[in-house]
């Protein structure tokens, strides 16, 4: 019982994961990010190429993957998200497009296959990411066999989900995010500069999808289409959680994983995703607003 | 006099009968490519209905294309020759005599636990009323839950996306009853009054483009009615709405039940024409390309967005010729629809009215355009 509850406590990390980028910039912004998937696959593509051509190792790559992912994220939101304020479902259907153009950017190398030139790392196929020794196999706590790597997901999960809510909670920055989500105007009011915040929050939470990536890279195959499936897992996990609540999306992630460990484990895979689906549902239904929000904006 | 409201039913007329020229220029194996561009020119004008003119935006159509899809499906699994020569006197899908456990049954009723289901199916006219049937039952079902609790905007959208998600996970673990991944192949041909539709003949691009000149010019009548028009109002302020005295849920019940229909109809016209059924119509994928068709043509038009649907195809069936052209293509699309979501959010229809507009305007003797509603800009409720 307690190994299907741990599977179902990493699956929940893994959602989190994702999740925690999106829940800020959803969140505290009101974009529907589609292409968040798309930063996760950015990430794991980063882990990748830092391995081939700086020979950095998988540690390594995080704060890359985050600045490369954070710097990407802040692009998209100059470029177009910004024009989109507002117009929650015209954001679903750009950053839809946006995630578009990077899986075919990684798929065709930027152009460059064009040119006969290929660039090893990217393409249309599969890549693989090796993961340090210290971070394979597995150890036990009593006689609880725990699978190390997923041990360490959970780890960073956590790590992060408590950097993210010291920065909304315990700086200045994070106020002023926070003064955001309750209501943008009068945030700008009281001479809170939206456009500059908006575009660091949504490079943050693009950042996190760098690093989500990374942890990817390390137990799945890198491939373009890998981000698409994970935005909408993501997406849910934040709307059962409710807009703009931390915490609602930390608790929900782990119902929403435990729910799909526990049928996984009497059934299997695909009806445990059907069933988790099933409860999202009711719980929109019966709660539109999630498990956990703010009252009105 | 000339005006707005002229043009838009000239667009009309120009359009069907367009396509119902094609088999002049066209050679069969373009003709079937076409007839797909057109059941994808249905899903278009489902979308606009539900989307444009309701402000309901459905991230799951594809359920009720794939639905429909598998409706017809079933029944032309168990009129192919196949399922005939599976040593039994009733007809039994190959699929379900692979996966058989020693010693089942060969008849539908009894091979696998579920297979009963399939009994009816064998008359293609239940299958063929099921393709419409099931889809609006369903999306009266999800709508009455919905609507009752005037859930709105993005939570619809996320309801129906989670939905179609939900059902293709469960067709693809029925595997003894759907053949899951695979879906459904090798499908005989549908038999009208002994008429049979072989995809590659003139008289099934007609079935296609017949049945889309109907749904394109009821939908159009539909949208006209005070129903049509109440629904609009509802679109652009429900508790106006509400406070009126209308019946908000049942004009978007009666809305969103008509397009999961026109979707389920879509579906059928699709297995006819392409001989077979997948999961992959209810990936969210294809459920957020039929959005993209719609948005470029322009949601809030049905023949924008009709067309949409049907120009993107058949650019893209143009370019595909080099493999590397397939994936530039798709890069190209990708951007084609960030420009038209924030620079044209009504779409080509709506480009296209403000050149009319402008043109009209310019006329000698300055006739203003007169007796077409002036089309706002109509943006999806949030």
């Amino acid at each position: 019982m307690i190994d299907v509850l741990f599977i179902g406590l990493s699956l929940a990390s893994i959602l989190l994961l994702v999740a925690l980028g999106l829940a800020i910039t959803y969140g505290a912004m009101g974009v529907i990010n589609m292409a968040h998937g798309e930063l996760v696959m950015v990430g794991a593509y980063t882990t990748v190429m830092s391995g081939i051509w700086l020979k950095l190792g998988f540690l390594a790559s995080i704060p890359i993957a985050f600045l490369v992912a954070a710097g990407l994220g802040w692009l998209i939101e100059r470029l177009v998200v910004r024009w989109l304020y507002g117009r929650l479902l015209d954001t679903l259907l750009a950053t839809w497009g946006v995630a578009i153009l990077i899986q075919q950017a990684v798929r065709l190398e930027f152009g460059l296959s064009f040119l006969g030139i290929h660039v090893r790392g990217l393409g249309p196929g599969l890549q693989n990411v090796s993961v340090p020794g210290f971070l394979q196999g597995t150890f036990t706590i009593g006689d609880l066999g725990i699978n190390t790597y997923r041990a360490f997901i959970i780890l960073v999960t956590a790590a992060l989900t408590v950097l993210t809510w010291f920065i909304l909670y315990r700086t200045p920055i994070g106020m002023q995010v926070r003064a955001i989500i309750r209501n943008p105007k009068m945030a700008a009011a009281c001479g809170i500069d939206v456009d500059r915040v908006n575009a660091l929050t949504f490079a943050y939470g693009s950042g996190l999808a760098g690093i989500a990536g990374v942890m990817m890279s390390g137990f799945k195959t890198v491939f373009p289409d890998m981000g698409t499936s994970m935005v909408v897992d993501g997406f849910l996990v934040v709307v059962v959680g409710g807009v703009g609540s931390l915490a609602g999306s930390v608790l929900s992630a782990g119902l929403l994983g435990e729910i799909n460990g526990l049928v996984a484990s009497g059934t299997n895979d695909i009806l445990a995703r059907a069933v988790v689906f099933a409860v999202v549902i009711l719980i929109i239904v019966l709660k539109p607003q999630g498990l956990f929000s703010y009252k009105g904006r | 006099m000339l005006t707005l409201r002229k043009l838009d039913i000239a667009a009309y007329v120009i359009f069907i009968v367009l396509i119902m020229l094609a088999p002049l220029v066209f050679d069969p194996f373009w003709l079937n490519r076409i007839a797909k561009y057109l059941v994808y020119g249905m899903l278009g004008v489902a979308i606009a209905l539900s989307w444009g003119y309701a402000g309901i935006l459905n991230l799951g159509q594809g359920l009720f294309f794939g639905i429909g899809a598998y409706m017809l499906a079933m029944s032309l699994k168990l009129a192919s020759p196949t399922s005939l020569a599976q040593g039994s006197d009733t007809p039994v899908p190959d699929f379900m005599l692979w996966n058989a456990e020693p010693g089942a049954p060969t008849a539908l009723c009894c091979i696998n636990r579920g297979s009963f289901l399939w009994m009816p199916f064998q008359s293609q006219w239940f299958g063929m009323a099921m393709g419409i049937l099931l889809p609006v039952a369903l999306a009266s079902l999800i709508g009455w839950v919905m609507f009752r609790k005037r859930i709105s905007g993005v939570f619809i959208s996320i309801i129906t996306l989670a939905l179609v998600l939900l059902v293709r996970l469960v067709v693809i673990d029925a595997q003894p009853l759907t053949n899951g991944f695979n879906g459904l192949t090798d499908l005989g041909w549908l038999t009208i009054a002994g008429f049979e539709f072989d995809p590659y003949v003139v008289p099934t691009y007609y079935l296609v483009a017949i049945s889309l000149a109907l749904v394109l010019v009821a939908a159009r009548l539909l949208i006209e009615t005070r129903a049509g028009l109440i629904l609009q109002a509802i679109r652009d302020d429900d508790r106006r709405a509400r406070y009126l005295g209308f019946d908000v849920p049942i004009y978007q019940l009666f809305f969103f039940a008509v397009s999961a229909g026109i979707a389920g109809l879509a579906g059928m016209l699709y297995v006819v024409a392409s001989e077979f059924a997948s999961p992959t119509f209810m990936d969210l994928a294809f459920s957020i390309t039929m959005v993209v068709w719609a948005a470029v043509g322009g949601r809030a038009s049905l023949l924008g967005a009709c067309i949409g649907a049907i120009l993107i195809n058949t650019i893209e069936a143009t370019v595909s010729e080099t493999e590397a052209f397939v994936e530039a293509w798709k890069a190209i699309i990708g951007l084609i629809f960030i420009l038209v979501v924030i620079f044209l959010p009504r779409g080509l229809a709506g480009l296209s009215t403000d050149i009319a507009e402008w043109a009209l305007a310019r006329l000698p003797k300055g006739v203003a355009p007169r007796g077409a509603a002036p089309r706002r800009d109509v943006q999806p409720a949030e």
